[in-house]
């Protein structure tokens, strides 16, 4: 499969998740709308996964355990 | 309102006050008295809390009568965006109709600080629903209506903290509290003329604001100059066990830092076409204003690390904005906003993959990193605040900017950066341009001092929209 056509299918099936989770709270226009921004989100995730990343890059976050005394 | 006060700057005020020349009653009431008579002119004003403020003021007054000390703040009116929790039945809105008439028992922190240094809190201003957190992409997203800019009601203010570039740029308060996730204090800084500051991030407490994304929110604010907005940081920033992200130690504003006890010229950094896209008027003026500060400021062309800023900051926004009001979502809660691209606008962010999400704040850290070695060499960057003045209140705002978008903001606010704008001009229709001074992290007073020392050569802050002007 062609590139172009597997980000495509892959936004298609993000897309269908948000349709079953919130279809019924869209109208039919709204929902072509949020089809429209799916498929745009395409674009950015492919620019995150096309930088390489070694093991050692953790997330820019730190968890710290709670102990509340 | 006596014309001695209209357009005071802070300092101007304090001075005032503690010589005597007005009381802080006089100056509430006031700046109460202009909010309610022209705030509805710019759909600037969402709760007027006169009641509160005069109490406050009255307590000032008693306290400098009194001898007490006390520092600059006392007595000097400002304004709340609408995201920060009031206590007292004053209702906070979110700036959204289905969060009309909410109440809190508690009051955020940077109110509990302002009033405790003596400000009074004038009125509860507008912002655009939800912070702009649904996608909104015509000014006319508030449930007060689309804001108006004082300089040409025809023009919008920016957003998200409209009413506190409104406000500030009408006169009629001296000072707001804005919050900026991405762009929400220095949009409507550039767009109004302001002086508007972006601290560091965990430079002030957020506890007790709407959360929109909780590793991107700052709170900060507008103000007539650069000196004002370290008068006001000074006041709000610092540790707080309520938020637990605020930075573990103390800001005290540095009113004195300039070239001459650096013992140098301050080092600016440019990025190389910072100012693709922008239109005439505002390469124009950014130029100028690197000309006006050049004898205390060297400038050198930057090239920045090759990284998909845009996209890590959009997609740390977008997820974290999608769980923070999923429950919203799940209610069709965005059906009864007021902009219509807003009733479906946040959906498609749940179908980000939590591994993309995390892969951007993976590349978060990368990019933290690789910016701070490039801005170890310099005090600040450079850059134009906004690509373009203020676009017309019905025009969808998105349309009017091109180029590669905006590198420094994803920058500044995906690295927790603060940054300083400020008024640098105006184009051919009369609407303000602005240059912001982004400094490293906690740098606060780098990036003031360069406002301040543009502000010593310049006075484009000193115009104000020539209606709201004193007579003669």
């Amino acid at each position: 499969m062609a590139s172009e056509e597997k980000k495509t299918l892959e936004q298609e099936l993000l897309f269908a998740i948000v349709k079953e989770r919130y279809g019924s709270l869209l109208s039919d226009e709204q929902l072509d709308e949020v089809r429209q921004s799916v498929l745009g989100l395409s674009g950015f995730t492919q620019a995150l996964r096309s930088v390489p990343l070694t093991n050692d890059i953790e997330p820019f976050s730190t968890f710290r355990p709670y102990r509340g005394d | 309102m006596p014309d001695e006060l209209q357009f005071k700057s802070i300092r101007e005020l304090a001075g005032m006050i503690q010589d005597g020349q007005v009381s802080p009653v006089d100056v509430t009431e006031s700046f109460l008295s202009r909010l309610d008579e022209l705030g509805p002119s710019y759909n600037s004003v969402v709760t007027l809390t006169g009641e509160r403020a005069l109490e406050t003021a009255r307590q000032v007054a008693s306290d400098i009568a009194a001898g007490h000390d006390g520092g600059l703040l006392r007595g000097i009116p400002w304004g709340a965006k609408d995201l920060l929790a009031t206590s007292g039945g004053i209702p906070t809105s979110w700036g959204a109709e289905p969060f009309r008439g909410q109440t809190f028992d508690n009051d955020a922190t940077v109110v509990t600080r302002l009033e405790a240094a003596g400000a009074p809190l004038a009125a509860k201003v507008a912002m655009i629903e939800l912070a702009g957190g649904m996608g909104y992409n015509q000014p006319n997203a508030s449930l007060t209506g689309p804001p108006r800019n004082p300089w040409n009601r025809d023009r919008w203010t920016g957003g998200s903290s409209s009413g506190s570039g409104a406000t500030v740029a009408a006169g009629l308060v001296p000072f707001a509290i804005g919050s900026e996730t991405w762009g929400s204090i220095l949009s409507p800084s550039n767009n109004c003329g302001l002086s508007g500051l972006r601290p560091t991030y965990g430079r002030v407490s957020r506890a007790g604001a709407m959360a929109l994304c909780w590793t991107l929110d700052k709170l900060g604010p507008l103000c007539l100059t650069a000196d004002d907005c370290g008068i006001v940081l000074d006041a709000i920033a610092g540790p707080d066990p309520n938020d637990p992200t605020t930075y573990p130690h103390e800001f005290t504003y540095d009113s004195n830092l300039d070239s001459a006890r650096l013992g140098r010229k301050f080092r600016l950094g440019v990025p190389k076409d910072v100012t693709e896209g922008a239109q005439d008027a505002v390469k124009a003026n950014f130029e100028a204003a690197l000309e006006a500060i050049s004898d205390v400021a060297d400038v050198e062309e930057v090239t920045l690390p090759d990284l998909p800023y845009v996209p890590i900051v959009r997609t740390i926004l977008m997820v974290e904005a999608a769980s923070a009001f999923e429950d919203f979502l799940g209610e069709g809660g965005p059906q009864k906003l007021t902009a219509p691209e807003d009733h479906y606008g946040p959906y498609a962010r749940t179908a980000i993959l939590a591994t993309d999400y995390v892969r951007a704040l993976r590349l978060r850290g990368v990019m933290a990193k690789q910016v701070d070695e490039v801005m170890s060499s310099y005090d600040a960057i450079a850059a134009p605040t906004s690509l373009t003045t203020a676009t017309p209140v019905d025009e969808h705002f998105r349309r009017n900017t091109s180029g590669p978008g905006d590198i420094v903001g994803a920058i500044g606010n995906g690295c927790g950066l603060p940054s300083q704008s400020v008024p640098s001009g105006f184009d051919s229709d009369g609407m303000p341009t602005g240059i912001q001074f982004m400094a490293r992290a906690y740098d606060e007073n780098i990036s003031i001092a360069l406002g301040r020392a543009y502000q010593e050569r310049t006075d484009w802050h000193t115009r104000h929209p020539a209606d709201l002007l004193p007579a003669g």
